[in-house]
């Protein structure tokens, strides 16, 4: 199998109800993910996007069909597993931003490091570092309610991000922003898609795509045109953990946060 | 494993933070539980302390006989509640008392038999005193402070009785009616002796020393018919043949009583067991009280935990959707129960004590403080936390985290 796929579904299904009221939010459904790719989910409302993008952030299952993440067949793993794989493969970005509201903004950044087992400092230094990526290094100590709808987002990307996750789901992320703050929150996930991040978003919005590697119209449960405006030999190449620490030391010493200034 | 506990504490204690009343009320239906459990503990804990003092004071080499078996496993002590045991016969005998003398080692015996009966002399009427009969053997075994005239002895069995200090006071108005006469049952008798006044209300005879009349056991037989023996008394030649002798006790009365085993013999602290049967039936009562109350407080901690998980159903989604195992969710709510019913056996160990000094006050018992009583309520809370915590933090678990990210913020 090529090392570079990160996602395969291989006829996944997803029924609800039975018999005569019997609906499908996906119907036979493949899709192959590779490494790098930004992919924009579109449809009508109700073809199964949000459906599509739970069971591959594992939580939902399908109901017939195979999913394999990173090599490892999830499609039929335990509840528990599922909540590891999500602690440490998947950072989630939420139309409604869904911060805790009573802990601090750098708490909410360094919730995922909770469930990884690592220590406070580390998690809050991690966190630090991430919030200083998107310039909210003034905001960490601010509750959620404190800020605006488009930093909201940010920290929301902050906190996807910490764990360093092999995959980010977004489920229309600019969908409560105005179109400057959805600008820069599109900015944010292109930077971070250069980084060689797999992101897969939902959108409703036909503006955005061109930010995308590949889009994929959905209806019915099913893929209904799917088209790469960026060949899979040009997708960014992830770069080494250790580069990267390289590069967010020296833009520290600069005052500067993003990997994108070099 | 620890990061997360850590963290489990952190957020509890933020989440108790933030609803102080609520979770103040909370802890305060607890706290009276465990106040009620530890004054309960504290008190009778005081009363066995003093017997325990009384009986090492009196010395080590004591035995008792008492009626019936010990009572010492829950059904008997039910059938105790249900029983007017009052009334029953005793089940020891004068002749019982002649075959313990018999025993070896044994340097003394004081059969001890009360009864209640109305009082006379020329101006005053006591209508129901309490009337103790023994033998001169008692004064050996158990010295008591004579304020006047002497106890009991071989010359003046007949007609001689000694009476307490208070009932002194109320037949006689005196406190040395010593050589004055009293009459009961038709019989008039000679007062010889007046008790000091005794401090402790409390004793292993089960006696309040200050309200009795001493008299011979056998005039007391003569007059009354029949009497009750509450318990023998025996004091034997030392303490290293304590348990011997205490044996051999208990295999002649079994012996002489043609294998009846339905009496006790007690040495050690095991005197002070049966205090007072009635002092156990109100303790266990009020105890099964307490334990009601402690269950009140449970379903109180219950009830604000699924609120709690009611109100946080979002946040749980959003934990879930960042890593948060169903484990690390029950956790999570556990210490929360566990600590808000915490916190409330730490203020109901306060409350309970200071209730205790407050009914020390007014009454002869000092509170009684030791760890197995604050160990018996901390574990106690410990089980009424995970008790009550299970379901709601099983609830908060086992909550879809797509339908808990739908919920209402």
């Amino acid at each position: 199998m090529d090392d570079n796929v990160v996602i395969k579904l291989t006829g996944l299904t997803k029924r609800f109800g039975y018999g005569d009221t019997t609906s499908f939010a996906l119907k036979d459904f493949d899709l192959e993910v590779k490494r790098g790719e930004f992919i924009m989910i579109m449809g009508p409302s109700g073809c199964g996007k949000t459906t599509l993008l739970n069971i591959i952030g594992l939580l939902d299952r399908p109901t017939e069909g195979e999913y394999i993440l990173n090599g490892e067949d999830v499609s039929d793993i335990s509840s528990s597993r599922q909540a590891r794989l999500r602690a440490r493969k998947i950072g989630f970005i939420f139309q409604d931003f869904n911060l805790i509201q009573n802990l601090t903004v750098i708490e909410n950044v360094a919730l995922p490091l909770v469930y990884v087992n690592r220590p406070r400092t580390v998690r809050l230094k991690a966190a630090s570092n991430a919030l200083g990526r998107f310039h909210l290094s003034e905001k960490e100590y601010y509750r959620p309610s404190q800020l605006s709808g488009g930093q909201k987002q940010r920290v929301a990307i902050a906190r996807a991000i910490v764990s360093d996750p092999e995959i980010i789901l977004a489920d229309e992320p600019t969908g409560n922003l105005d179109s400057r703050s959805s600008n820069i929150v599109m900015d944010e996930l292109k930077a971070i898609h250069e980084e060689g991040n797999t992101i897969i978003m939902v959108t409703h919005n036909p503006a955005l795509t061109v930010y995308a590697t590949r889009v994929i119209n959905m209806l019915d449960g099913q893929i209904h045109t799917d088209v790469k405006t960026v060949e899979d030999h040009d997708l960014p190449r992830p770069i080494a953990a250790k580069t990267r620490k390289r590069f967010n030391r020296r833009a520290l010493k600069k005052g500067r946060f993003n990997v994108d200034a070099f | 494993m620890s990061m997360l506990f850590k963290t489990h504490y952190r957020l509890a204690r933020a989440s108790i933070k933030q609803n102080r009343t609520r979770s103040f009320l909370t802890c305060l239906g607890i706290a009276i539980g465990i106040a009620s459990i530890v004054l309960i503990l504290s008190l009778t804990g005081s009363i066995s302390s003093l017997i325990k003092g009384e009986v090492k004071e009196i010395g080590a080499d004591l035995v008792v006989v008492r009626p019936s078996r010990s009572k010492d496993t829950v059904t008997s002590f039910v059938e105790e509640l249900t029983m007017a045991n009052t009334f029953e016969k005793s089940s020891l005998s004068l002749v019982d008392v002649s075959s313990i003398s018999s025993v070896e080692g044994v340097t003394a015996v004081a059969p001890i038999a009360i009864s209640t009966n109305t009082l006379k002399n020329e101006d005053n009427v006591i209508p129901s005193a309490t009337i103790m009969g023994t033998t001169p053997d008692f004064n050996v075994i158990e010295p008591l402070a004579l304020k006047y005239g002497v106890f009991l002895n071989d010359k003046n069995t007949d007609s001689a009785v000694v009476i307490g200090h208070n009932l002194a006071l109320h037949l006689y108005k005196s406190s040395n009616p010593i050589g004055r006469t009293l009459s009961f049952l038709g019989q008039r008798f000679i007062v010889v002796g007046v008790l000091d006044e005794i401090e402790e209300g409390v004793n292993f005879d089960n006696v309040d020393f200050n309200n009795v009349l001493f008299m011979d056991i056998n005039t007391m037989q003569s007059l009354m018919e029949s009497i009750q023996i509450q318990q023998i008394n025996v004091r034997i030649l030392n303490t290293s043949i304590l348990e011997p002798v205490a044996n051999n006790i208990e295999k002649t009365l079994k012996e002489n009583r043609f294998g009846d085993t339905n009496f006790s013999v007690a040495y050690g602290d095991a005197i002070a067991h049966p205090a007072s049967n009635l002092l156990n039936i109100i303790s266990g009562m009020l105890a099964l009280v307490a334990g009601v109350s402690l269950v009140v407080g449970g379903i109180g901690v219950m009830n604000i935990m699924l609120v709690s998980v009611a109100e946080r159903t979002h946040e749980i989604g959003i934990r879930k959707a960042v890593g948060a195992s169903a484990h690390n969710i029950m956790m999570q709510f556990m210490f929360e129960a566990l600590i808000l019913s915490g916190l409330g056996c730490i203020l109901g160990i306060f409350l309970g004590y200071l209730l205790a000094f407050l009914v020390s006050v007014f009454t002869p018992f000092s509170p009684f403080i030791s760890w197995e009583i604050i160990a018996i309520t901390f574990v106690t809370t410990i089980a009424v936390g995970i008790l009550f915590g299970t379901y709601p933090a099983l609830k908060a678990a086992t909550k879809k985290p797509i339908e808990s990210l739908r919920h209402y913020q």
